[in-house]
């Protein structure tokens, strides 16, 4: 879930955009015995899979990404016949479907899949008529993260947008999905009619964000940079993601995390298979689907990441403050998870979002 | 066939192919600016929506002007501040002449990055400078304003492509003959006036040089407005940059795109016929 | 090239006066190196005023610091009794003609003469009119709107000229103004130059190392070496009566037989050489006793039948209208005379030649050697 966007990034963005209009489907460079995974850094450490590896003789190839544009771009432009597994939000698995991409993953080849979570098992993301393309994998929230000794108490949304004690020491993530849905669920506006918001609505929101825009000291892009800006007090309270907390709290800062009742923000992240994968490689991503989803790499990322998976698997193995500190200990907060769509007009979204950077 | 003729030919597909990787992305792009897109997929039926699209956005016109204008002031400050450095460097260092030229280039070396977190630790509120402040008792209260904020911005942007002006200014100021310096004062003049009318007209071949150097990369700016321009930091790149990766709406990114290469294309062919017009340029650049 | 007119005659009309610029002691040194090793002299009013003397002799420095492009050391240097010390280079009523000219190349000729002209308070109409005037002058008006780089040198040299005059300085510094000349070129601006300056009634200060030129133009020449002046006065008494072995040689290229004097009265001496014993006028200041040369023009010197010096001719060196002759006295001094018309002596000939001791001349040799 890193989403920063470097020179490289855009670098990388506009190259996609350019070889898709001048190369047509690339035939696959990898040798046959290559299994290639287009990841994130964090997901793919070595002792997280050295027990399928081990089992197994995969070639196993990583390809990291740094964000889910430019994977995205990257499979538009032609690159999907190089690589085997990639890893997909939640929320935009529709985009690779809609494009092409993707073939549907055979849950019964995944026998971990029968542990997902509800949540998950029931979502309509990542579906399309019945069929799964995109397995959720792992996932988090993004919760407000504030300097517990430089304010009063625990923040909600209305912090964003309301009264000027901590105008100027605020920020918020640069990304108007995200920048939105806060908006709507501190306008009230119910979950369900969220992430489909009429002219109307979308004026309120507008509203809002241009009142919130006044109060930052800066939108973030990337969360080492938000780390920082906590750290050396330019900002006390931000809309963040859950690693500061845990880093600036090691480091000796008073750090306080809130989930706010009208809502937090959930994440997933999933796995999907390309579409021209087929025969041997298939398997492999079987395979690595299922390892993924299990206990041995389940109970890797709840200590490393941490962040907890998609299946019950290791849930009940974990000391509890750990559970606490990967969100299973109580269950039922899930439902309260307010989980990142793909809404229909987004485009939309992105503009007004830009208009109120630029206002 | 002529030696030059020989050479000419081997040259040939060196040319194309440096023509072909410049241009063929730069030809796709426009091509895309006239597409349209329905959710993930490119409809390509010609169309001028996007460029109507930013035509009639007051947010696509208030930032590419932004652009112009805020690379424009950079291009002018660095360009105030080229000058003297030039001129030390040129005209008054003997020996270690090498060594300031790599001392200037230093910055260049460690990364984008690095040089705008360095700014951070200057100009933050428990910075470096009001920490100073503070303690001279200049102010009672951190100035805030001092990072995060387009002043920020334009100071970081300053200073990383201030070594291209002073390269540009310092090449002028080396082919500068002093002599002609001399004959300036020798005819009266002071040393303000000897700048505007001798110093400053045979100098701007560089000026002019570093200054494209400068404009055409402060236009092409987003990290440092986005990282030290605060909340305000959005840039018509940013957008770009949006629009092709978030959104997926690469054909009004090409229109973006293909706009500001428009406008800069204009900006220096505009240039160009007005220089040539002036009898100085054309014999100051053009050697007459 | 067509040089003006000469509409007066040389060194003619008004005579130099009253003393316009005053060096005294004037000295500049770059660190331990003195450039200039404090020097006195004056520049009159209305005249040419040449410096002269080899590269590095100081003479380049000199001028520079009139102009006030270099910083004093120490000394004095004053303008019609007001020190120049310390006032800028734009501020002193002297202009300066750079050896290479240095016209601005994105000015037209016109904007070049006219340059000065803007720091006067004068109209338009009176700044066109001396522009105009000061190419008239130098017979550049055809050439008004050019810019310097169309220009020959010879063109650029004049409008150089004119653009420091335009101002009516003081004084005029004139830095090898011809030196990037060719050589028929520098002979007709010689003339033009000294007419110009008797025209305009301007003092000029020149420096060169051409001794022609600077006999061409000068009212009074200042030989200068190793940042000392050796010998100020004008270009007959320079020519025939050097102070001292260093200017006899550069001046003309006397030679030189060195010795000792052994009686000095009334400007008249008797000097002991090696090849004998002379008597002629002599420089100011020898004493008995005192190092000297006795310096004998090549053309002082003719073949003579009796008592007079042997020599071994080595070289003869054509020349056009005479031939050199290059010649070994018995104490391996060399020595130059011109052949007579009638017959060109053989190489490795002896031959003895004589002189008129009423036009020799004893020089001093301070220098010993150095010379």
């Amino acid at each position: 879930m890193k989403n920063r966007m470097t020179r490289r990034s855009l670098l990388q963005t506009l190259c996609g955009a350019t070889a898709l209009g001048s190369l047509g489907a690339m035939p696959s460079l990898a040798g046959s015995n290559e299994f290639v995974w287009m990841t994130w850094e964090n997901l793919a450490k070595d002792d997280y899979l050295a027990k399928l590896l081990a089992a197994s003789p995969i070639d196993l190839r990583k390809n990291f990404i740094g964000t889910d544009d430019e994977q995205f771009a990257k499979l538009r432009a032609g690159g999907a016949s190089s690589v085997d597994l990639i890893t997909p939000g939640l929320d935009k698995v529709e985009f690779y479907v809609e494009s092409g991409l993707l073939q549907p993953v055979d849950l019964d080849r995944v026998p971990n899949a029968a542990a997902l979570y509800d949540t998950f098992r029931n979502t309509p993301l990542g579906k399309k008529n019945g069929e799964t393309y995109g397995v959720p994998f792992y996932w988090g929230i993004n919760p407000i993260v504030y300097r517990a000794d430089l304010m009063d108490g625990e923040p909600d949304w209305s912090v964003f947008f309301e009264g000027d004690k901590h105008a100027g020491k605020l920020a918020m993530r640069d990304y108007a999905l995200e920048g939105i849905m806060i908006a709507a669920m501190y306008l009230g506006i119910p979950q369900d009619r969220m992430f489909h918001m009429d002219d109307a609505e979308l004026g309120e929101v507008k509203k809002a964000l241009i009142a919130q825009k006044k109060k930052l000291r800066t939108y973030w892009n990337s969360i080492s940079d938000l780390t920082n800006l906590f750290a050396s007090g330019e900002v006390v309270c931000a809309f963040s993601w859950v690693p500061p907390y845990h880093e600036l709290r090691a480091r000796g800062l008073e750090m306080g995390m809130a989930l706010p009742e009208a809502g937090v923000i959930g994440w997933c992240d999933t796995v999907a298979v390309p579409a021209g994968v087929e025969g041997q490689k298939l398997e492999v991503a079987h395979d690595l689907i299922n390892y993924l989803l299990g206990p041995v790499y389940g109970e890797k990322l709840a200590y490393g990441g941490p962040y907890a998976t998609s299946t019950s698997l290791i849930r009940d193995q974990l000391p509890l403050d750990q559970q606490e500190k990967i969100f299973v200990k109580d269950l039922s907060i899930m439902d309260t998870f307010v989980w990142k769509q793909n809404p229909p007009r987004y485009n939309e979204w992105v503009a007004l979002w830009n208009e109120v950077k630029a206002s | 066939m002529s030696r030059t003729a020989i050479g000419n030919w081997l040259a040939a597909p060196i040319v194309a192919a440096i023509a072909t990787i410049c241009l063929a992305p730069l030809a796709i792009l426009f091509l895309f600016s006239f597409f349209s897109v329905d959710f993930v997929n490119i409809v390509k039926e010609p169309t001028f929506k996007n460029y109507w699209t930013i035509a009639s956005s007051s947010t696509y016109r208030g930032l590419i002007a932004q652009a112009f204008l805020s690379a424009l002031v950079v291009v002018c400050i660095t360009g105030v501040i080229g000058h003297p450095v030039a001129y030390f460097i040129a005209k008054r260092v003997k020996s270690a002449k090498s060594a300031f030229l790599v001392l200037l280039l230093v910055p260049l070396y460690t990364g984008d990055l690095v040089r705008i977190f360095a700014w951070r630790v200057l100009l933050g509120t428990e910075g470096a400078l009001n920490t100073l402040l503070l303690w001279v008792g200049v102010i009672d209260v951190p100035i805030e304003a001092l990072l995060f904020s387009p002043l920020a911005t334009h100071v970081v942007l300053v200073y990383n492509f201030l070594p291209f002006m002073v390269l540009g200014l310092w090449l002028s100021y080396e082919s500068l003959d002093d002599h002609l310096l001399e004959a300036a004062g020798d005819l009266g003049a002071s040393g303000m006036s000897a700048f505007r009318r001798v110093t400053f007209p045979l100098t701007a071949p560089g000026l002019i040089a570093g200054g494209l150097m400068v404009f055409v990369m402060a236009v092409g700016e987003y990290l440092t407005p986005q990282l030290v321009g605060g909340a305000s930091g959005i840039t018509i790149i940013s957008a770009i940059n949006d629009l092709f990766g978030t959104a997926f709406d690469w054909p009004l990114g090409s229109a973006i795109a293909w706009t500001m290469l428009a406008i800069l294309g204009f900006f220096f062919a505009a240039s160009a016929v007005v220089l040539g017009r002036t009898n100085w340029a054309r014999a100051v650049v053009g050697g007459e | 090239m067509q040089s003006i007119p000469n509409k007066q005659p040389l060194n003619g009309g008004r005579r130099p006066s009253a003393t316009l610029l005053r060096a005294n002691q004037l000295k500049k040194s770059y660190g331990s190196f003195e450039a200039v090793t404090g020097v006195d002299f004056d520049l009159e009013e209305n005249s040419y005023v040449t410096l002269l003397g080899p590269s590095g002799c100081g003479k380049t420095t000199i001028l520079r610091m009139v102009a006030g492009f270099e910083t004093v050391t120490s000394g004095e240097l004053e303008l019609s009794g007001q020190s120049l010390v310390n006032v800028l280079p734009n501020e002193r009523p002297i202009n300066t003609v750079f050896q290479n000219y240095a016209l601005f190349p994105h000015m037209s000729v016109a904007e070049n003469v006219a340059f000065g002209l803007a720091y006067g308070q004068f109209s338009k109409d009176e700044i066109a009119q001396k522009t105009h005037a000061a190419l008239e002058l130098v017979q550049m008006s055809a050439m008004a709107d050019r810019r310097p780089r169309q220009l020959s040198g010879g063109q650029q040299q004049r409008i150089a000229f004119a653009r420091a005059v335009v101002n009516e300085p003081k004084i005029l510094l004139l830095d090898e103004p011809l030196s990037a000349l060719d050589r028929r070129l520098r002979k007709d601006m010689q003339i033009e130059l000294k007419d110009l300056q008797q025209r305009l009634g301007m003092a000029f200060l020149h420096v060169t190392h051409d001794q022609e030129e600077a006999f061409a133009l000068s009212d009074k020449i200042i030989v200068m070496n190793k940042g000392r002046i050796e010998q100020q006065g004008t270009p007959a008494q320079i020519y025939r009566q050097p102070a001292n072995a260093y200017v006899a040689d550069f001046i003309g290229g006397a030679n030189r037989i060195a010795g000792r004097m052994s009686e000095v009265a009334n400007g008249v001496g008797v000097i002991e050489t090696g090849l004998g014993k002379y008597r002629a006028k002599c420089a100011k200041g020898l004493s008995a006793g005192a190092p000297a040369v006795l310096c004998l023009r090549p053309e002082q010197l003719c073949p003579t039948q009796a008592d007079g010096l042997e020599l071994q001719v080595t070289h003869t060196i054509f020349q056009g209208a005479d031939w050199i002759v290059e010649a070994r006295a018995r104490d391996d001094t060399t020595v130059t005379y011109l052949a007579p018309k009638s017959r060109l002596p053989l190489i490795g000939e002896t031959v003895a030649v004589g002189f008129d001791a009423e036009t020799a001349w004893i020089a001093a040799n301070p220098h010993e050697g150095a010379a």
